[in-house]
């Protein structure tokens, strides 16, 4: 499909409906932050994504955009329901229900100091993570398994792996409902048994940061944070779980979907009516897998706020835990009404505006918290939920990858990046340093222009500056 | 039955400007560019030995196994609707076993069955694997191809880190 892109100011792409398309694309990103090299498909796939029956609006790219299967990675479509809209597991991805959550530590950077080194060899003797180190959590059998598909975070908490305030900064309250674990195959079960609480490996991560520049005062305070104030940040999803659902409800929607008259210019985009047996089944498993998800977030975080305890003498609150790879049904106005949408975000962040009825009271004031991981060597964002965003109150989810790792591994080497974090004051603790090469920080676009661009298209409001201090990778 | 280490040490494939593909050595494989995955190409002179390859591709990619590892035979018979999906399949297989069971091949050999494939897999434990890569956990459907051409048959396909 050629595709035909025209400036729309200076924050944003337009890609005009032409062919197939149901709908225009948008990008909100500046040309900087447009994918430059040669073969990238991203902007192709934005077109791809906006030929899905039911689709309304736009088929929106965030800021980070980079080249996914499918749909490109910081996608955004929303179909409508009651139109014969359809869901695609490719629009969530196989990470199901990745996403980061933020906790804030009782101590400041200048008092953590002396003690970071030992904090991080706790943590990386603690924290499961790169090839084949199991979970956490070692399940008592598939019982236990099916408990956490359908209690998510709230299960692991009435386990002890957690307090009960915790449900109440998670998206969803830590669990999402109409989980359905009979859709959930027998390989995605064997594949989840023994990775409940482990990072995963490439970008996921669990990194140890100071707030370094406070924007929004009232919000930040709101939010817990102040300069100079340590967090914890873990980025990791539903581990060979997700990934096998994915595959596994792909393959049964492609079978299907000519029955449902759909065609699509990219099998990954395989689709069915949400309102239909394949839908349903796949929105089932999908909720199994967030509930996983989130349930695997939580053991990580129970585990890092005890080490903290240990060694400093206190825990860690849970600021939030949210997605960037979900589709929800939710209401949004379209055509002069509301109208029940599905709406998915691939690499995009849920970002509720102030005042909705989805957040917990503490916060409800000020906006959903939405996190922008950066990189190892740079700096991480808070944003929040902001009124009048198009983009069906979706932001972006990090910096957005613009090297191939292929790339990375050509023009960085270890010993050069040990020299650039040990310069920056960074702590790393990677399971592989040959790994940890394809996260080297140019191998991502500028976090900072990042969220800059998604502040313009009105996509969040940034409220703190966070820098890294030590990073566990896989 | 013996081991033998297929990940090249120091992973040329990633360092190296490409001299050898399809046309220049019978069979191979090597990573090519994707922005956020991992994409592997393979070929050899026929569809089997190149879905073999790229298993070899795919696992040399992320982990090198020790040549002395004490390995286990592992066999199943598989079929798909077409090349491309038969290769999904193939692949996916490795990455169930990895995460299932904790294991990795150290070789592999594909060859055909009426309607379908057989694969032999020399398995060696994870556990024993140095990690020189983002680990694989799925495949995707995005830019499949296997095909034969006229060096024989080669493939293309992009794996979810």
């Amino acid at each position: 499909m050629d595709i035909r892109i025209v400036t729309d100011g200076p924050w944003r792409f337009r890609i005009e409906q032409i062919g197939a398309m149901r709908v225009p694309g948008v990008v909100l990103a500046p040309r900087e932050l447009l994918p430059d090299e040669s073969g990238d498909q991203a902007l192709q796939q934005v077109a791809h994504v906006a030929t899905l029956p039911g689709i309304v609006r736009a088929s929106y790219a965030m800021p980070d955009i980079h080249w996914g299967y499918g749909f490109p990675i910081g996608g955004v479509a929303a179909t409508e329901v009651a139109g014969g809209g359809v869901i695609s597991p490719g629009g969530v991805g196989f990470d199901i229900s990745c996403g980061v959550r933020l906790l804030t530590a009782h101590v400041d950077r200048t008092a953590l100091l002396h003690r970071l080194p030992a904090l991080m060899d706790r943590l990386d003797g603690l924290i499961p993570r790169g090839l084949g180190r199991g979970g956490l959590w070692h399940l008592t059998g598939r019982p236990q398994l099916q408990e956490i598909l359908l209690g998510g975070a709230r299960y692991a908490v009435e386990q002890g792996h957690g307090v009960a305030r915790d449900l109440e900064r998670c998206e969803d309250y830590g669990a999402v409902g109409d989980a359905d674990p009979t859709q959930v195959g027998e390989r995605a079960l064997d594949r989840g048994a023994g990775q409940v609480g482990s990072l995963g490996s490439a970008n996921h991560f669990l990194e140890i940061q100071a707030v370094d520049t406070v924007y929004d005062e009232a919000c930040a305070r709101a939010f817990g944070l102040c300069p100079g104030l340590v967090c914890v940040m873990i980025h990791c999803g539903s581990r060979g779980l997700g990934h096998q659902i994915c595959s596994d409800h792909v393959r049964a929607m492609d079978a299907v979907m000519r029955r449902y008259g759909i065609d699509v210019p990219d099998p990954q985009l395989a689709c069915a009516p949400v309102d239909s047996a394949e839908g349903r089944a796949y929105l089932g498993a999908m909720a199994a897998a967030a509930n996983y998800a989130r349930a695997n977030r939580q053991l990580l975080a129970d585990a890092a706020s005890r080490a903290f305890l240990q060694l400093t003498g206190s825990g860690l609150d849970l600021l939030y835990d949210v997605s960037h790879n979900l589709a929800k049904l939710e209401t949004h106005p379209h055509d002069g009404a509301r109208a029940l949408l599905c709406v998915h975000r691939k690499g995009a962040t849920r970002a509720l505006p102030p005042g909705h009825a989805d957040l917990p009271d503490a916060l409800r004031r000020f906006g959903q918290p939405v996190f922008v991981p950066g990189t190892m060597g740079t700096a991480s964002y808070v944003m929040t939920g902001s009124t009048g965003n198009r983009a069906f109150d979706s932001c972006c989810h990090g910096a957005g990858r613009v090297w191939s790792r292929h790339r990375a591994h050509r023009e960085t080497s270890v010993r050069q990046l040990r020299h650039e974090l040990a310069g920056a004051g960074v702590a790393v603790r990677p399971a592989s340093w040959r790994s940890v090469i394809e996260e080297a920080p140019e191998a991502y676009k500028d976090v900072d222009a990042v969220v800059r661009a998604s502040e313009h298209n009105d996509l969040g409001r940034l409220v703190a500056r966070l820098v890294p201090l030590g990073v566990l990778k896989g | 039955m013996p081991c033998r280490d297929v990940s090249p040490p120091d992973r040329p494939d990633l360092r190296t400007p490409m001299t050898t593909g399809p046309g220049h050595s019978p069979h191979g494989h090597r990573s090519v560019p994707h922005t956020g995955d991992l994409r592997v190409e393979a070929w050899a002179p026929t569809r089997e030995e190149c879905i073999a390859e790229a298993v070899r591709g795919m696992v040399g990619s992320f982990a090198d196994l020790p040549s002395d590892a004490s390995c286990v035979a592992r066999e199943c018979v598989v079929a798909a609707g077409d090349d491309g999906r038969l290769l999904v399949v193939v692949l996916e297989e490795v990455i169930y076993r990895m995460d299932a069971a904790g294991e990795l091949p150290v070789d592999v050999t594909v060859t055909p069955e009426p309607g379908d494939v057989r694969v032999r897999f020399t398995m060696a434990d994870s556990s024993t694997a140095t990690q020189t890569g983002a680990v694989p956990k799925a495949v995707a459907l995005h830019g499949l191809r296997l095909a034969q051409d006229a060096h024989g048959w080669a493939c293309q396909v992009t794996l979810d880190v």
